[in-house]
This record gives structure tokens, C-alpha cells and sequence, in this order.
């Protein structure tokens, strides 16, 4: 059975043609014509300015602009560049480059080639998460194509431009696809973010200038190029425009990828698209963006999914991972998974994060057994504030930020638990 | 230059630094701006990951680690607002909710940057009612070092270290998150020429030298600033001193000669102050050698020379000098030879492991004085006696039996006089005829020119246990009992220091 989206616009719309992931299916849908367009009639500046001034944000879940990032790059070739593309797709409840690389390779091998135009780069290293062996084969597959065809290789369809793609198979962690963390893990070291400066720009990929982007900007790059500006900025919003693939997992009837323009409400996804919760439950929370963003509770889903709106509600669009828990869910057996998941997975060079990822699971746990205290709740607010804003990666901002959205919106969860000295919600999902 | 404000003090700082590399080079980190810190040190590349070091910024929003951040003309830089304090505080609690609270069994306490730290900037209370991290409290990590895991903090500055300075990298850490463990890569023990050096850079107290743990509380310790005589190098200590006795070197801060290290082989030489001492001074006679006073020894001593000299003249003497002794002892010496006439002189310097790091291939503090001071290679002096042309010879230190210079002792047999000065027992002394004890570098005043041509002075840390003058104090009651001109009146360190400046000024980078 073919994996699709269920709602599809321009990055998704042949991915139920499965000749669609071949060079040939790939070109009969129109594709590579537009890095041929771009090769004959543009310069790496205008890819760049027009990248930039079509305000496309990185899908990656910084949501950074995409042609500042590309402008970055050094000019000239005083050393070799490279682009990478993440696509370590490592956030819990995102598995949207997954199937951009299953169904599409092509699509984004020609972002990237236009990516290596627009940066001088001679090389990119694909870096897929462990455990996608079928994206990787796929990749492997496509790669092999575009080499034989010549649209990679010495002399890009023909002209005095070189590029190179190697798929790499990721070894990895949750780290890992933090783009300093990819890097070091690229390098065969083990996966820990770098402290900055330097930037990858300046020192990345084996001390080469370095841009490091997500599967899904890659996937825009072509159409971008090849409808414009005006055309791409015409869907999603004024700040975030575009499309982007959410997916949507627990408690929905369809659960799946939806391809839609940023801005679509959360309610619409949730209950429109996904088919809201099984029959009889009510939605009680939904994290929007991903396990590292904050959980927004049931009467808030009115909320825009782009990140000038998200940010007022304090959480993020982060993936367009959007995870829905009904009525039955324990708020602190969720946190409890969701801190261990951050205990796990920290790397353990900054102390804050080192130290507070362990103590926030601890705690939680403690309130989960019915062996909470009341000043559980501020040393758990105090340790998140510690936490943020102050370590190498955002790894231990993002460990904090999902705590506080539990706290901020169900606290009364935890002082049942406190009160009650234990669970008050058996129907929950076993830890 | 570029000028920097810190906490409302302007200075010029050098170009290319982060803030905390330019404090000190300026000679400012914690001695009068205090940015506290653990993963930084100023000779291993930066790590950034301690976050102890944060610091405002001005124009930057958030707070910046000072170890990482380049200074930039103009930076305006606050150490002590409450945001800077609030931080140093939660990195402090978190670095503590998993340490042991067994300081009162700890080597490191009373030296320990986690106890200062949260002296310092810590909470009064602990808020964590969860249970310690357990782990293993007795790593055995190599010959010299024992690990304690639990109070590790993760600095990584032992990682960094062997990866760097030595080069053999055998230290990694293993796991991730709070069960992130430093440990030897499979199949390696942490075992190489500087390892103990790790134990000085940990902040607390995870890294301990098995030659000094469980020894004595750091705190009865006095550090009294040396240099090690393990070598030619010259590296700067701190002896450990209490109760008249050195219990460890520890290496002491000198960019000019061994930076922040020091090698194992050195840093265990402080043994050799207590160990195999030469404690009497003895004539031999016919019914073979008895104990005597010093005065006893010199008046020998004096006699037996003078008995060849007036018999076979100068032509007959010779001298060995000491590569350990100082240049204060071999300028009384060379003055002493100048006023018997005597020309035929030289050093034996016992030759071992080198490396291009500190080790040097001399083993003796002074082999470069002795060599600047006139003393030529020991054949000079071996190759006369061997003739048979020498009939009394003057012996400072053993350096050229062990260096093998001298095939053994029994090859001084046939001289008329041997008069031997040394501070530690050998074979020699059997073979000589009067034997005086000596003091060591650790107990007297005096200067030692290192290989590289530097002059570095030192000054007793210990006292020895028994009846023992300089090398020089001997000589110039040798000189005095001999009645050679020049050596008139009680022997005076700091005259003969003088007269030694005089005589040969100190060349530039002389150091304290």
C-alpha cells in the first residue's frame, strides 16, 4: 500500500504515481526542468536573493530564512564547500521527510543541486537517520540515476559545474539531527553539538564552510524557482508562506500527512482532516510542532499553525509534527515520557542540560507515583528556567519548553496527583 | 589592540582572544575579575560546555560564555550583575544534584573548585530530594591515577588534556545525559610520561594520584613555590610541606618554561629528597671509615689535599662538579680551584628519556650552569686519572659513576685523596676518603640555569634532619682550612651570591 498524504499541494501531488520516484517518472512530472533553467539563465546571487525574498523558512523547526542561511556562505573558492541535508528526522512525531524522500528523491536531489548552484558548494552529504533504510535505498537508488544521467558528477547536465551526493547512514541519536551535532556525527565522532562560534558556515562538514538544511526546504527550492515568488508567497501567510507537510498521530480517527499552506488552523487539522478523536473521547491537548514543543490545551486549537501565531500562544510550529491526546490522558504520564525522552537522549556536555533533563524526570516520575510534594511544582518551573537559553544547542531549551506548557496549562493535573497521592487517571496510556 | 571594558575597568587586551583567554593574559581572571570556570583551561582548547563562565554582554541578549565569546574593540563586559550571579547559582545547583556530599573523605577538599564555587556562588540548601547518582567510587584508571565517578562533573578537562598535551588520548567519555561517564577507550589504561597532571587539572576531587591520595589534608600543607631537579628543564612547583617533610610536587604556573605541567618522572622526585640521603660525614681510615663531625671532615679533607698538593703540586689535583649543585656551590668552586691552581675539572650528567614536551634527556637541574661556569665534559678530569697523572680528586655529587662515565668506584682506588660532597649514598662514598653530606636544591638558597639558558632561584622548602651545609659552605671552610687567599671570614650565601652576579650576570628571563 502506497504511504500518501492524505491532502496534497505542489511538493506532494505525484506521490501516489510510484514511477514518480524514478528520473524518468520524475522528468515525464515536469521535473529538473527548472535546474535547468536556473543553470542556463541565473546567477548563484539571484538563486540566493530570490530564495530569500520568496521568505521561505526552514522546515527543519527553527523556521530561519532560508536564503540568509545560503547567503552565509563564504564567497569564492578558497575552500571546498558543502551543503547537508538533514535528514536525521529525529523529533518525536514528525515522519514528513520520511516520505519526501521515499516518494519524491528526485524532487529533492534537483533542491539541492540548485542549493549547491546558489552556494558554490561541490558537495552534499545526505545524512539519514539509522532507521530509514527504505529513504536511504530510495535516495541511493535516485542518486545513481542522477549520476548516470549527469545531472551529478563532474559536469552537472553538462556544464562547468561539479557536484557530488553521497548518502550517508546516520549512526545516530536525537542529537544528531542538531545540525552541529549532524556534523560531528557526519565526521564519525561521536554525535555532540559544537559550540559556536564557529558557525558551520565558516567551519562545518570536515572544517569546510558548510550549509546545513532540512529535507522538506530542499523539496520547495524547485517549485520556488520555477512558479515565483509572487506564486509561492501566495499560499501560507504574509510571515510563513508556503505549504508544509503536518503529520498527525494519537488520539485522531486518520491519523497521517497533510500537505497544507502554513496558517491552516490546528482545530481544522485536528478535527477536519484528521477526523478529531474517537468516538466518545474529547480532545484534551495537542502539541503542535513536534515533542519539543509546548502542548497547547483543547480550547486553544483556534491558533494559526505558523510561528508568528504559535508564538503568542508561547509554543511553535517546530516539524508540523502535531500530536493529539484525548480525555483519558494523564498530563503527567505524558511529561513523564516526554522528560525521559529528554533524559535519554541529552548529550550530556552542558551541565543545565546534563544535570536538569535528569532531575526534571525524576521529579515528574516522583509526582506520577503519588509521591509528589506541593513545591515539587516551583523547583520543576525553576529548573526549567535554568535550563533555557543558556547551554551549546537548543536541545536543553527544548527539554525545558514542554514541561512549562504542562505546568502553564495543566497544572491541575499535577496537584491531583500531589493531593490524591496518585494517579487520578487509570485509563491513561501505560508508561 | 583592542580595548574592552570589564566590569567598568578599561583594558587592552590581545587581538584574537575570548574574553576569559584575555583575562588571563592580562593576569586578571580571578585576581580581580572573577569569572569562575571549569572546563576552561588557559593551555587546553576550549570547551564550552561547564556554562559556569557566563557573563553580560553588552548588545547581546543573551548571556555569553566568557570562555568562547572573541573580545571585540569596544566590548562592554559585566561579570557580577544579578543575571551573571542567578546563572553561576543554577549551574552550581544542577553541577550538585548528583554529587556525593563526602568531602569529609575527599582528597580534593580544602582545593576543591566545587567547594569554592558553591561557597561562592551556591545555595545555603539543597532542594533535591531525589537519590545521588551511584556509581563506581574506585576507577582504577592506570599505574598512577584512581577514579571516582560519582564526583566527576563532566568537565572533560582530563579528556581534553591527554588528547593534547601528551597526545595518547586515552581517556573518552562513554554514555550521554546524566549517565555520561568518563572512562579509558577499551583495551587502554591511562598511562602515559604526564598522566598525573590530570589529577591537578580535575576541579574536584574524581582524578587522584595514588602516590598522594589519603596522605594528609591538603589544608596542614604549605606550597612552597620550588623547582624540580628532575631534569634539565627546570619546571616550576609547588611543594606540598608540612612537618618539615615534602609530600607532593604539584606543578606551578610558568609560561616560559613548563606551563601548567609537569612530568610524572619530575613530579615524583620529590622522593629523592627524603629517600637514600648520604646523613654522615666519615673519614676512612686504616681500620676503615668512622663517623665524624663536618669540621672533622673539612679539616681531612683539607689535610689529604694539601698533602698532594705540597708533594705533586696543582698539576696533581682535579675536580668533579655536580650538575645538581648550584651555581652558587660551582662558583665556590670554580673560586676555589682558581686559588689552588688547579686546571683540570669537568661534569658528568647522567643522560635518560627525552620528549618535546618537557623532558629533557639531562637528568640534573644545573648540567647548562655547571657547562656555563667552565665545567667541560668529565673525560677531561677521567682521562688524567686513568693516566695516572691525578692524585687527588675532588667529587661533587656521584653523577659520574651513574652516568657511567666512571666504569665504577673501584677506578679511583689508586688516588691519594678523594674527597667526596654529596648529598645522596652511592658506591662512591666507600671508595672515598673523606665523605661530607650535602644539601639538596629544596634546602638551600641558590640559582639553577635550566637547559634553555634561564635562571631560576630556590630557596628552602624543608630542612634536613641531619648536620648538613651547601656544597658551597663546604668548599669555603675547605678553602679557609687550606688558607687560600679569598676565602677569609664565615661563609656568607648572599656575598657569594653577589659576587656570583658580578661575575656572570643574569641572563634575561631570569625568573623568581
Amino acid at each position: 500500500m502506497l504511504e500518501v498524504p492524505y491532502v496534497t499541494s505542489y511538493l506532494s501531488e505525484h506521490f501516489a504515481d510510484a514511477a514518480y520516484q524514478t528520473l524518468e517518472g520524475y522528468e515525464r512530472r515536469g521535473g529538473y526542468a527548472v535546474l535547468r533553467k536556473v543553470l542556463a539563465e541565473m546567477s548563484p546571487e539571484d538563486v540566493v536573493e530570490l530564495v530569500k525574498a520568496s521568505g521561505l523558512q526552514g522546515r527543519g523547526g527553527a523556521g530561519f530564512s532560508t536564503g540568509m542561511k545560503w547567503s552565509f556562505m563564504p564567497k569564492g573558492n578558497a575552500k571546498a564547500k558543502y551543503l547537508v541535508c538533514n535528514a536525521d528526522e529525529s523529533e518525536p512525531g514528525s515522519f514528513k521527510d520520511r516520505i519526501l524522500m521515499e516518494r519524491g528523491p528526485h524532487q529533492m536531489l534537483e533542491g539541492i543541486l540548485i542549493g549547491a548552484w546558489a552556494t558554490g558548494a561541490e558537495k552534499t552529504f545526505i545524512y539519514v537517520r539509522g532507521e530509514y533504510k527504505e529513504p536511504a535505498d530510495r535516495l541511493d537508488r535516485a542518486v545513481a540515476e542522477a549520476y548516470a544521467k549527469g545531472y551529478l558528477g563532474a559536469r552537472v547536465m553538462g556544464r562547468a559545474f561539479r557536484h557530488d551526493v553521497l548518502v550517508h547512514r546516520g549512526a545516530g541519536a536525537y542529537i544528531c539531527g542538531e545540525e552541529t551535532g549532524l556534523l560531528e556525527s557526519l565526521e564519525g565522532k561521536k554525535g555532540q553539538p559544537r559550540k559556536k562560534p564557529p558557525f558551520p558556515a565558516q567551519y562545518g562538514a570536515f572544517g569546510m564552510p558548510t550549509t546545513v538544511n532540512n529535507v522538506e526546504t530542499f523539496c520547495h527550492v524547485p517549485h520556488i524557482l520555477g512558479r515565483g515568488v509572487e506564486w509561492f508567497r501566495s499560499l501560507g501567510t504574509e510571515k510563513s508562506p508556503g505549504t508544509t507537510l503536518f503529520g498527525v498521530s494519537g488520539h485522531v480517527r486518520r491519523p497521517g500527512l497533510f500537505e497544507l499552506p502554513l496558517g491552516t488552523r490546528l482545530d481544522e487539522i485536528v478535527f477536519q482532516h484528521a477526523g478529531g478523536p474517537p468516538d466518545g473521547r474529547k480532545v484534551k491537548a495537542v502539541i503542535p510542532g513536534g515533542m519539543s514543543m509546548p502542548v497547547l490545551p483543547a480550547h486553544q486549537l483556534d491558533v494559526p499553525m505558523a510561528n508568528e501565531f504559535l508564538r503568542e500562544r508561547k509554543s511553535m510550529l517546530g516539524t508540523g509534527g502535531i500530536m493529539v491526546m484525548d480525555d483519558t490522558t494523564c498530563m503527567v504520564r505524558a511529561s513523564c515520557v516526554i522528560s525521559y525522552f529528554f533524559r535519554d537522549e541529552s548529550c550530556g556536555q552542558c551541565t543545565q542540560c546534563r544535570e536538569g533533563t535528569g532531575w526534571l524526570h525524576k521529579i515528574i516520575s516522583r509526582i506520577e507515583r503519588g509521591a509528589g510534594v506541593p513545591a515539587d511544582l516551583e523547583v520543576l518551573l525553576d529548573v526549567c528556567a535554568k535550563m533555557e537559553g543558556q547551554t551549546i544547542c537548543a536541545f536543553s531549551d527544548a527539554a525545558a519548553w514542554p514541561i512549562q506548557g504542562m505546568l502553564r496549562h495543566f497544572r491541575e493535573d499535577f496537584e491531583r496527583h500531589i493531593a490524591e497521592r496518585k494517579c487520578p487517571f487509570p485509563a491513561s496510556f501505560e508508561l | 589592540m583592542p580595548r574592552i571594558t570589564v566590569d567598568d575597568r578599561v583594558i587592552e587586551v590581545p587581538e584574537g582572544q575570548t574574553i576569559l583567554q584575555a583575562l588571563d593574559s592580562t593576569g586578571l581572571l580571578m585576581d580581580g575579575v572573577d569569572v569562575p570556570h571549569y572546563c576552561w583551561h588557559p593551555k587546553l582548547s576550549i570547551d564550552g560546555s561547564c556554562r559556569l563562565c557566563q557573563v553580560e554582554v553588552e548588545g547581546m541578549p543573551k548571556l555569553q560564555i566568557a570562555c568562547n565569546t572573541p573580545v571585540q574593540d569596544g566590548m562592554v563586559i559585566r561579570t557580577q550583575t544579578p543575571r551573571v550571579q542567578q546563572a553561576r547559582e543554577g549551574v552550581m545547583e544542577l553541577l550538585l544534584v548528583n554529587h556525593p556530599l563526602d568531602c569529609p573523605i575527599c582528597d580534593q577538599a580544602g582545593e576543591c573548585k566545587l567547594q569554592d564555587y558553591a561557597f561562592e556562588y551556591g545555595a545555603a540548601a539543597s532542594r533535591t530530594r531525589e537519590p545521588r547518582r551511584a556509581a563506581s567510587k574506585r576507577v582504577d584508571l592506570g599505574p598512577t591515577i584512581v577514579f571516582d565517578q560519582e564526583r566527576c562533573i563532566l568537565c572533560r578537562r582530563c579528556v581534553r588534556f591527554c588528547r593534547e598535551v601528551p597526545g595518547t588520548g586515552e581517556l573518552g567519555v562513554v554514555n550521554r545525559g546524566d549517565r555520561s561517564v568518563i572512562e579509558t577507550f577499551p583495551g587502554m589504561r591511562l598511562e602515559n610520561d604526564y598522566s598525573m597532571n590530570v589529577a591537578d587539572i580535575c576541579p574536584v576531587g574524581a582524578l587522584t594520584t595514588k602516590d598522594f591520595r589519603f596522605k594528609i589534608r591538603v589544608w596542614f600543607l604549605e606550597d612552597v613555590p620550588g623547582i624540580c631537579t628532575g631534569c634539565s628543564k627546570g619546571c616550576n612547583v609547588h611543594a606540598g610541606v608540612a612537618n618539615n617533610k615534602v609530600y607532593r610536587y604539584v606543578p606551578r604556573r610558568n609560561d616560559a618554561v613548563n606551563g601548567t605541567w609537569l612530568c610524572d618522572e619530575g613530579r615524583l622526585s620529590y622522593k629523592r629528597i627524603a629517600a637514600g640521603r648520604l646523613r654522615h660525614a666519615s673519614v676512612r681510615g686504616e681500620r676503615g671509615a668512622r663517623d665524624v663531625s663536618l669540621s672533622e671532615a673539612v679539616a681531612e679533607a683539607a689535610a689529604r689535599l694539601r698533602g698532594v698538593l705540597d708533594a705533586k703540586g696543582a698539576g696533581a689535583l682535579a675536580a668533579l662538579a655536580s650538575p645538581h649543585a648550584t651555581n652558587e656551590d660551582l662558583f665556590v668552586l670554580r673560586k676555589l680551584l682558581a686559588a689552588l691552581g688547579v686546571e683540570t675539572r669537568g661534569v658528568a650528567v647522567v643522560q635518560g628519556r627525552s620528549d618535546a614536551l618537557l623532558m629533557q634527556a639531562e637528568k640534573a637541574a644545573n648540567a647548562e650552569g655547571a657547562r656555563r661556569l667552565g665545567f667541560g665534559p668529565a673525560s677531561a678530569v677521567l682521562d688524567r686519572v686513568r693516566q695516572g697523572a691525578v692524585e687527588a680528586l675532588l667529587v661533587l655529587g656521584h653523577d659520574a659513576l651513574a652516568s657511567g662515565a666512571l666504569r665504577g668506584a673501584q677506578e679511583l682506588a689508586p688516588l691519594q685523596a678523594l674527597v667526596l660532597l654529596d648529598s645522596h649514598q652511592s658506591e662512591l662514598q666507600h671508595a672515598a676518603h673523606v665523605v661530607l653530606p650535602v644539601r639538596v636544591a629544596a634546602e638551600k638558597h641558590g640559582t639553577l640555569t635550566n637547559h634553555a639558558g634561564i635562571v631560576q632561584r630556590v630557596s628552602p622548602a624543608v630542612e634536613p634532619d641531619f648536620e648538613a651545609w651547601s656544597e658551597a659552605e663546604v668548599l669555603w671552610r675547605l678553602g679557609a682550612a687550606l688558607g687560600l687567599a679569598g676565602f677569609e671570614g664565615r661563609f656568607d650565601a648572599l656575598a657569594v651570591s653577589r659576587e656570583l652576579e658580578s661575575a656572570q650576570p643574569a641572563p634575561a628571563g631570569a625568573s623568581a
